[in-house]
């Protein structure tokens, strides 16, 4: 946020050589820079520099240098950790997308009762994502073998969770589950935002509901796509709370998010070796992000 | 639902924290002259009886206003970071507060009358997490024994022993197995229930726990499969055998029974043997209030000589370094291991009181143990020795639904050499 803002601040410069910037502009940004500072960018710098120790984050340390980062690489728990957390948010973006866009294409459609619907979609957003989980857990736990056997279904007798294969999926679901509906709200506003009258000539030159679809409406509302995705992908790589309530991390160790690698330092006392597990994961992610970017930059189409 | 008890405590604890960083705020400022004590105790199950204990301390003396702050061990542990940290703790003692021992952030009590009450065979399960060098750095005040807690009236109605050796147990299985009783309740949902219970009873009962590890210490970063000692080495055979009682004689969903689900059931006779600390007879007494329980150590060879209980030290009494206030703290200390209040503690929460003198709860539920405690044959669970960084529990969890023991095992000797690759090097001692 405050990138942009910078942007904006800067572009009047530009423009307005001669004119001193408005100062209220700076008082603006204010607030937001030293919250940043305080909260994110000091914090950040210090965790970084105790990843060269063997800092458990109390009493005395020394430096180490690499040894963490040389530790970390050669770790088969912290690969695991990556390869999970990359593999679950690849499939939930997609689950979330394709989903959402065909909840907010029938949404904004004339249907009956679009607003109640709209309503009872938006629901799951509501919810603390701990909370669902514990709820899922009791479902996949207890309900969906209950049903299984009822129906005869070997398939779901056992526990979806309780298989080190398949856990990701009921994870993947339930977190999906939750993150449809922020996705959802915002391909709404996408599909507001086209303009009735090129459905209008499209039902004139003769093309069918299909082909509005894939020839208007997905191009013109590519943007909210992009937005979406790299939002959705920022926010499941950092998956934490519903995985700790539906598996904590197993069958074993199959479903150990980076996320909870990094925490499960903090409370075993392995301080400096988790800041230097996640300094990788900020430098990953930012190079994902500059991937992204790159990628998308000043395009909203495909 | 499953619930880590000790998470819940935690999640509790935490609503809990401030309304009570407030309450203490304002405690403070009335200020009557007496020197403040933050003593913090986060066991939930005993926070009220504690809170009895501190309101008489309270008013028996008018030098010392002793605080009691359930806030948790996160808020204890970031509060030491914070370079504040609580004039007195009782708490769980294991590899979370040990590193507050490593680092020398406690201060001795050698010199209390406490620690010359202490029973001596704690001493090598203290030093088991670590040691600073010259200083009693915590001392214990309940400890808490584990072993298989059993039906006593399925066993009576099929006429079978308590077993002592490990084809005795085969039969017993066998035998429920026969009369169509499920032998043992598992709850492998839940991965600390495998870790406290199958793996470490299987383990401490086959293994020399305190020699396993002084001996994996030794080798350091050598650990691997061609070392003396490894996991791989000393656990394959006790993992073997869990597989083996668990392959045969669970009950068939258990891959999908948490904690909670295990001590209904069990409670409900629905198997004859379980897995669980003395922390569950409550639980299992929330259902069953009359059930006959009994408890007896694992069998894990074929001599009962081998038989041992597994122990933790549920609570240790440490006054850190950093305090204020450590004199008015040290006076609360020799109150609470005054042998009236730590006796009763005990006796109230089935725990074993570890001071020389003490004699062992009188509860039928934990009479099994008894002889086991006197005898000094106990053992901490090996699950819970090993830093938290290695996820033993996970890795338990894994092995007992079915994976490769020998790749996890292999596993953890990777895991933990690679942790005394970057450990800093240890003072001799």
């Amino acid at each position: 946020m405050s990138t942009t803002t910078t942007e904006v601040v800067g572009g009047q410069k530009v423009r307005r050589t001669k004119r001193r910037v408005e100062p209220i502009y700076y008082l603006f940004l204010l607030p937001s820079l030293i919250l940043l500072t305080l909260a994110i960018t000091i914090p950040g710098i210090i965790g970084i520099f105790f990843s060269f120790t063997d800092s458990i984050g109390i009493g005395d340390w020394s430096f180490i240098g690499l040894t963490n980062y040389v530790a970390a690489f050669s770790d088969p728990a912290i690969l695991q950790s990556y390869l999970f957390t990359f593999g679950f948010s690849i499939a939930t973006v997609l689950v979330v997308n394709v989903i959402a866009f065909m909840l907010a294409v029938g949404l904004v459609s004339r249907i009956r009762f679009k607003t109640g619907l709209r309503t009872i979609f938006v629901i799951p957003m509501v919810i603390s994502g701990i909370i669902i989980a514990y709820v899922f857990n009791f479902l996949f736990s207890n309900s969906l073998p209950a049903l299984g056997t009822a129906l005869g279904i070997e398939a779901l007798e056992t526990s979806l969770l309780a298989n080190p294969d398949l856990a990701w999926v009921a994870i993947v679901a339930v977190t999906a589950w939750q993150a449809i509906p922020g996705t959802l709200l915002i391909y709404i506003a996408g599909l507001l935002s086209v303009p009735g009258d090129v459905y209008e000539a499209a039902d004139i030159d003769g093309a069918t509901k299909f082909q509005q679809l894939t020839r208007i409406t997905v191009p013109l509302v590519a943007g909210y796509v992009v937005i979406n995705i790299i939002l959705g992908f920022k926010g499941f790589l950092n998956a934490y709370d519903i995985i700790v309530g539906l598996t904590n991390g197993g069958p074993g160790t199959a479903t150990r998010s980076v996320a909870m690698t990094i925490i499960a330092g903090f409370n075993g006392g392995d301080y400096a070796y988790q800041m230097a597990n996640a300094t990788i994961f900020f430098v990953v992610a930012i190079l994902i992000s500059i991937l992204q970017l790159s990628l998308t930059r000043g395009r909203n189409a495909f | 639902m499953s619930f880590n008890p000790q998470k819940v405590a935690r999640a509790v604890a935490g609503s809990l924290a401030l309304t009570l960083v407030s309450v203490g705020l304002a405690g403070c400022s009335v200020g009557d002259g007496r020197e403040p004590v933050r003593f913090t105790f986060s066991k939930r199950e005993a926070i009220e009886f504690m809170t009895d204990v501190v309101a008489k301390y309270n008013a028996s003396q008018d030098k010392v206003q002793v605080n009691i702050d359930t806030s948790g061990v996160d808020v204890v542990s970031a509060s030491f970071v914070r370079g504040n940290p609580p004039d007195l703790m009782l708490a769980n003692y294991n590899m979370e507060v040990a590193r507050f021992v490593e680092r020398c952030t406690l201060s001795d009590l050698s010199d209390t009358t406490a620690a010359s009450q202490m029973k001596e065979s704690y001493q090598p399960l203290l030093d088991q997490y670590g040691v600073c060098e010259g200083r009693q750095s915590a001392l214990p005040f309940s400890v808490m024994a584990a072993s298989v807690i059993y039906n006593k009236e399925i066993f009576e109605a099929n006429n079978l022993q308590v077993p002592t050796t490990w084809d005795e147990l085969i039969d017993v299985c066998e035998k429920l197995v026969a009369a169509g009783v499920t032998p043992f309740y598992a709850t492998l949902k839940d991965d600390w229930t495998v870790g406290q219970g199958w793996y470490d009873y299987t383990v401490g009962g086959s293994i020399d726990v305190i020699d396993f590890f002084d001996r994996l210490s030794a080798q350091g970063a050598d650990v691997g499969p061609d070392s003396e000692t490894s996991f791989s080495k000393d656990f394959a055979e006790p993992m073997d055998k869990m597989q083996q009682l668990l392959d045969d004689y669970i009950n068939k969903d258990a891959p999908s029974r948490g904690y909670n689900d295990g001590n209904l059931a069990f409670a409900k006779g629905e198997a004859a043997m379980y897995l669980q600390g003395p922390w569950a007879f409550s639980e299992i007494a929330k259902t069953s209030p009359d059930l006959a329980l009994g408890t007896f150590p694992l069998p894990m060879t074929d001599d009962p000589a081998d038989r041992s209980v597994r122990v933790n030290l549920d609570l240790a009494a440490m006054i850190p370094e950093g305090s204020n206030h450590k004199e008015a703290a040290r006076d609360f200390l020799e109150y609470l291991f005054q042998p009236e209040n730590i006796e009763a503690y005990n006796a109230s929460q089935l725990g074993f009181t570890p001071t020389s003198t003490a004699a062992a709860p009188d509860d039928p539920r934990i009479e099994g143990m008894i002889p086991f405690i006197d005898a000094g044959e106990i053992y901490q669970g090996p699950s819970v020795l090993v830093p938290k960084t290695i996820p033993v529990f996970n890795y338990a969890q894994a092995i007992a639904l079915g994976g490769d023991a020998g790749q996890y095992l292999a596993t953890m000797d990777a895991d933990w050499a690679r942790l005394a690759f970057r450990a800093p090097a240890k003072k001799e001692s």
